[in-house]
């Protein structure tokens, strides 16, 4: 018989080299702390604080639309698998559930944990996977996550500790969706508790997780505490955690160095070599699932000519972007594929031709067949991105100009930037998509046609044949292929010119043990404890 | 007086309704929205319509507006759309005692600190004194202070780990934390106008000492102490509680910054934040609560006008 989990799982997983380790990473982890005003150890597990530079919408993980949510809800539910990493495999493997079957490619059977309860006691079995299935899959709100769940054709429950997903076609993605971190949809909710808060749900989840919900105090702070009663024996060595909502990040660095802190959930670019330098710093980070790019609107002129469009994608100097925007942490990007898609992933896409990178004789080449010939004023429009602010824009305006591109730039905050971008009201902006670990997440919803995230608003039959065809295609190698020609395509006809894969950072103080890192801008606090 | 009472009264309202009207206004013109926002990377256009009809943002802006403002009166704020948390009890219950405090305790180290330096500068005309706080009163009007939080931050928290610098915490309930963790932002927020009250106190203290009067109490023997800190400062109390009144605006501006900086939660905060998420009940309700501060403390101020000098009272 076919092993067909094991094909499931090497799927998405694979090999992944570490060599996107940065230099100075954990530099100087023997040096302790030398007194800048540190705080007294606790007596048991002790107490921690993170400062949280990103934003939280709701701790309710089948309504989240955001990472800085996600992160969290990590710590307080648990998903049907979970993500781990050994430093250089990413790997799904069940947690909640005790066994994994697949039978005839679409049938999954979970056998669960006996015993584990949801912090309000009631019990986390068969019924209550079922629940919270549904409730992602055919609820009411509609969750934003419905879609993992489309091709779902029933949920049974067996007996009470065992649950059976029959999906209509082999799924691809199935292992992402199911976990409880950035797949979502595979997070467990009390049932009881959802019935009793509502939509205040978001506000006061109830998981099975290491970490149970205390408190959230808005624009001030989020604390949970340990979970006594946690399925994972000795786990979790905590006995509370407070993420500190912060939205100034040298604010919380300060914070930091002063010892009112122990950690940060993530650190803008322009800080990282800074806190690389501190001896009593911990920094984990490597080239997670993400890619960055310069998006062009194919949808009106003059970026509905492809030449043009592949003119801009030549011209376009990684490396100094890389170095301007990003002050050297990122890897240049030649297809949508990151490394953590490690089936996918070609370690030596730069030596294979593949791809858009920088070629000045060829984006000439392209911006003298364009069917504009003169000086192009297109609207630039950006804001301030996530770890980056508006450097990328900075930094490429210089190569656009080389080709007699000279873009009107349009600096909006977000909220409006966020509605003109939807409205496809620019020719030009610049974005990224974070934490993916697959191919089918990282393209197929973003390049589709008629695809809700697809800004640039491109069209490829060819293309949109490919993606659909490897969602159910579970042979590794057969996926592949159909990526490899996917992305060549996009590439070419070129709806963005992609710059780079992101290091994602955490730093913690030297106190911080145990934290387990995994590549998907996770920050997971089971094993951690205060030296 | 009390047609009196009533007028302002009938003027406050009509006030807040305009401020109110204004604000909703702005904040619906300016681009983006609140469900956008919300969906994140998660939008699609049927989430987006769903959600929208969810939060009754579908109705015309009159509409959403009346609605507001009827139930607004009715002492029902809303809820959050994003956290579902009620509004009243996130603004007037946590926000701002936190923004009340940081400015009350801004305001006394003000005061506290800058008359007497005022009136040192007023005494010594010419002296080093009078130098030193000139220097020190330019140094702070033109120091923006959120660069001054930052300062104060590194030498302070980091370098010398004397204070904290993020977080609040009542002094009600732990007085001395509390007072820890105001330190910093209190100064911060205090420089600006430390400086103005210094230079005020000044310059009409220099004023007054001339006039008439101090040279009929100097004439009839009272020590330089009583002339200066009863006859003096009495008649420059006037202009320095108006101007204080009318500079509250500056103060709750300055709150927004020093708020961020050190991470207090306070209302400055929450506006900044409704504004960036187009949370409008939130936005409107900070924009009432400031708008109250600002009008209740002129009011007070006007009120106290008979009793700093008794030339103002009805005879």
């Amino acid at each position: 018989m076919v092993d067909h989990k094991s094909i499931l799982e090497e799927r998405v997983l694979g090999q992944i080299n570490r060599r996107q380790v940065l230099g100075g990473l954990g530099a100087g982890a023997a040096v302790l702390s030398t007194g800048l005003g540190s705080r007294p150890a606790h007596a048991n597990g002790g107490h921690i604080r993170l400062a949280w530079i990103d934003h939280v919408d709701t701790l309710d993980p089948h309504f989240t639309g955001f990472l800085g949510a996600v992160k969290i809800h990590n710590n307080i539910y648990n998903g049907l698998l979970k993500v781990e990493y050994d430093g250089k495999r990413v790997s799904f493997v069940p947690d909640l559930a005790q066994t994994w079957e697949i039978n005839d490619d679409k049938v999954h059977t979970f056998k669960l944990h006996p015993g584990v309860k949801f912090h309000d006691g009631t019990p986390c079995d068969a019924e209550a996977v079922k629940w919270s299935v549904e409730r992602v899959w055919k609820g009411t709100p509609k969750s934003p996550h419905a879609w993992k769940y489309k091709e779902l054709n029933n949920v049974e429950v067996l007996d009470p500790l065992t649950v059976r997903l029959t999906f209509n076609k082999p799924y691809a993605f199935l292992p992402v969706a199911l976990t409880g971190s950035t797949g979502r949809a595979g997070t467990i909710v009390s049932k009881a508790a959802v019935e009793k808060y509502g939509d205040k749900f978001g506000r006061n989840p109830v998981g099975t997780g290491p970490f149970k919900f205390v408190s959230w105090r808005e624009n001030d702070s989020i604390v949970v505490e340990k979970n006594p009663d946690y399925f994972e024996k000795g786990l979790p060595k905590l006995d509370r955690a407070t993420f500190v909502i912060m939205k100034e990040a040298s604010a919380a660095i300060a914070a930091m160095l002063s010892g009112q802190i122990d950690g940060m959930s993530e650190i803008p670019v322009q800080f990282v070599s800074q806190i690389q330098a501190q001896k009593n710093l911990q920094v984990y980070g490597e080239i997670e699932g993400n890619y960055v790019y310069v998006g062009m609107n194919c949808k009106r002129a003059p970026f509905d000519d492809m030449d043009l469009r592949r003119a801009v994608a030549f011209a376009l100097n990684r490396e100094i972007v890389i170095k301007q925007a990003f002050f050297g942490h990122a890897i240049q990007a030649y297809t949508p594929i990151s490394p953590p898609m490690s089936d996918f992933y070609d370690p030596d896409v730069a030596k294979s031709g593949r791809g858009q990178f920088f070629d000045m004789a060829k984006a000439k080449e392209f911006r003298a067949k364009s069917k504009v010939k003169g000086t192009i004023e297109p609207v630039f429009l950006a804001t301030e991105q996530g770890i980056y602010g508006t450097r990328l824009m900075q930094s490429v305006l210089p190569m656009l100009a080389a080709i007699d591109i000279k873009p009107k730039i349009e600096v909006v905050e977000r909220a409006a930037w966020i509605q003109k971008r939807n409205a496809g009201d620019w020719d030009l902006f610049d974005f990224n998509w974070w934490a993916d670990l697959d191919p089918d997440e990282t393209i197929t919803p973003e390049f589709r046609s008629g695809e809700p995230w697809n800004y640039p608003g491109w069209s490829n039959k060819r293309f949109d044949q490919l993606v659909t065809d490897a969602q159910d295609t579970l042979d590794v190698a057969k996926r592949k292929v159909l990526y490899t020609e996917a992305c060549d395509i996009l590439m070419d006809e070129a709806p963005i010119a992609i710059i780079s894969h992101m290091p994602v950072f955490k730093v913690f103080s030297q106190k911080v043990k145990g934290f387990k890192y995994i590549p998907v801008d996770s920050l997971n606090l089971h094993t951690v404890s205060l030296g | 007086m009390l047609l009196f009472a009533a007028g302002k009264i009938l003027q406050t309202l009509m006030v807040l309704l305009i401020v109110s009207a204004v604000s909703f206004t702005l904040l619906k013109l300016a681009p983006g929205d609140p469900i956008q926002i919300m969906l994140g990377t998660e939008y699609s256009p049927e989430a987006y319509t769903s959600l929208m009809k969810q939060l009754g943002l579908d109705r015309s802006m009159i509409e959403q507006y009346l609605r507001w403002l009827g139930s607004f009166v009715t002492g029902d704020w809303g809820v959050s759309y994003v956290s579902k948390a009620p509004i009243f009890q996130f603004a007037v219950v946590e926000a701002l005692p936190v923004t009340l405090t940081l400015a009350a305790s801004a305001l006394a180290l003000s005061v506290l600190i800058g008359v007497p330096l005022g009136v040192l500068a007023a005494t010594r005309r010419g002296s080093i004194w009078d130098a030193a706080t000139s220097v020190f009163t330019l140094t702070g009007t033109s120091f923006p202070s959120f660069y001054l939080g930052i300062l104060l931050i590194w030498l302070f928290g980091v370098k010398f780990g004397l204070f904290p610098t993020m977080g609040f915490v009542a002094p009600w309930e732990d007085f001395w934390a509390g007072v820890s963790h105001l330190t910093l932002p209190a100064i911060t927020l205090s420089i600006y106008f430390l400086a103005m009250i210094v230079r005020m106190t000044r310059a009409n203290l220099i004023e007054v000492l001339e006039q008439p009067y101090i040279a009929a109490a100097r004439a009839r023997g009272e020590p330089n102490w009583r002339v200066v800190w009863v006859h003096g400062l009495r008649n420059i109390l006037m202009p320095l509680v108006t101007i204080l009144g009318l500079q509250l605006g500056a103060l709750l501006q300055g709150a927004v910054l020093t708020e961020t900086v050190f991470s207090l939660p306070g209302v400055g905060q929450m506006i900044t934040n409704a504004v960036l998420n187009r949370e409008y009940g939130i936005v409107q309700a900070g924009v009432m609560i400031t708008a109250c501060l600002f009008i209740t403390t002129n009011l007070i101020v006007d009120l106290a006008y008979p009793y700093l000098d008794p030339r103002l009272r009805p005879r």
